[in-house]
């Protein structure tokens, strides 16, 4: 199966866009996606298909608390 | 000054009780964004850097320069002076030379829209949303409705649905905007009244888990947008 920062990867650039235009998450994945631009309604869908793509409780909370997708990805991997 | 080379961006909206709302164009303007920029200080200057896109920063220093102005008119003050901090949640409040200024505020921006409600003192939320088409929307739906706005959606279709969902998000995002509480607060655990479900435009809503707190509640929705305001109420007006 292919890594956790792979999926939410995958994630991000199959659901999240900002002005149309695809989020271009840098290698080292050090960026929210708060600061990526991404709006709160966008935040509760992506965490609700991140509790489903991981089974694990996931909310939007989650996905404004930590200040990179990186930490989010750590944080997942400490729930499996 | 902005206003001084570049005309306003932002104007008069609606007055809601005590609490004015201020609508700002956030459409793209090489010179209101240059502007604007010259209003920003270094830390805000940092954090519009941040920003992957130009969207959002464009967003962020027309919005930011708007409230700095407005703030600045307010409180008598001169931009250099103005500073913002941020509570435990995130949500920002003016300091004046270092220290809280008496005065309650909130922003909100979606595509080329932004809304900025002040008020002299209450807590306040404002949420405004540009009707997207969404093709997660029954997912929402599910997310963070509760079980009665659920079902009034039930039976809606097509733009009906998608307008009324957007009339219940911003507000109930306006709402947990004005608690403060950022969105650590379950959508789904709280519901709009009846009243306002059904056309109403405003009412005075108490959450379920703290009703001694009553909050002004007013649709501030329109053709181009989803928009809301929710304004902590006191102790006179209840």
């Amino acid at each position: 199966m292919a890594s956790t920062s792979a999926r939410i990867r995958t994630l991000i650039n199959e659901n999240l866009e900002v002005d149309g235009q695809s989020i271009d998450l840098p290698q080292d994945l050090n960026i929210s996606l708060v600061e990526a631009g991404v709006p709160s309604m966008d935040l509760v869908a992506f965490a609700k298909l991140v509790s489903k793509e991981f089974n694990i409780t996931f909310t939007i909370e989650h996905c404004t608390q930590f200040k990179s997708v990186q930490e989010l990805v750590d944080f997942i991997d400490s729930q499996s | 000054m902005p206003t001084s080379v570049v005309e306003c961006w932002w104007r008069p909206f609606r007055k809601v009780g005590r609490a004015e709302v201020v609508h700002v164009d956030l459409a793209p303007h090489a010179a209101r964004e240059a502007a604007a920029l010259t209003w920003l200080d270094e830390k805000e200057r940092a954090h519009r850097q941040r920003y992957l896109h130009r969207g959002p920063r464009r967003r962020f220093a027309l919005c930011r320069t708007a409230l700095r102005a407005l703030l600045c008119r307010r409180l008598g003050c001169r931009n250099e002076r103005l500073a913002f901090g941020a509570s435990d949640h995130g949500k920002p409040y003016a300091l004046v030379q270092g220290e809280p200024a008496p005065i309650s505020f909130n922003v909100s921006h979606s595509g080329e829209h932004g809304l900025i409600a002040l008020a002299e003192e209450g807590r306040l939320g404002v949420d405004v949303e540009e009707r997207r088409v969404r093709r997660d929307l029954d997912g929402l739906i599910r997310t963070v409705l509760g079980q009665e706005e659920q079902a009034q959606l039930a039976s809606a279709r097509g733009y009906r649905k998608l307008h009324l969902f957007y009339d219940f998000w911003t507000l109930k995002e306006a709402l947990v905007k004005a608690l403060g509480l950022g969105l650590s607060l379950d959508m789904s655990r709280f519901e709009i009244p009846p009243a306002m479900r059904q056309g109403g435009t405003t009412c005075t809503f108490q959450f379920p888990q703290a009703p001694a707190i009553r909050w002004r509640l007013v649709d501030l929705g329109n053709e181009r947008f989803a928009a809301a305001i929710a304004h902590e109420l006191d102790l006179d007006s209840n």
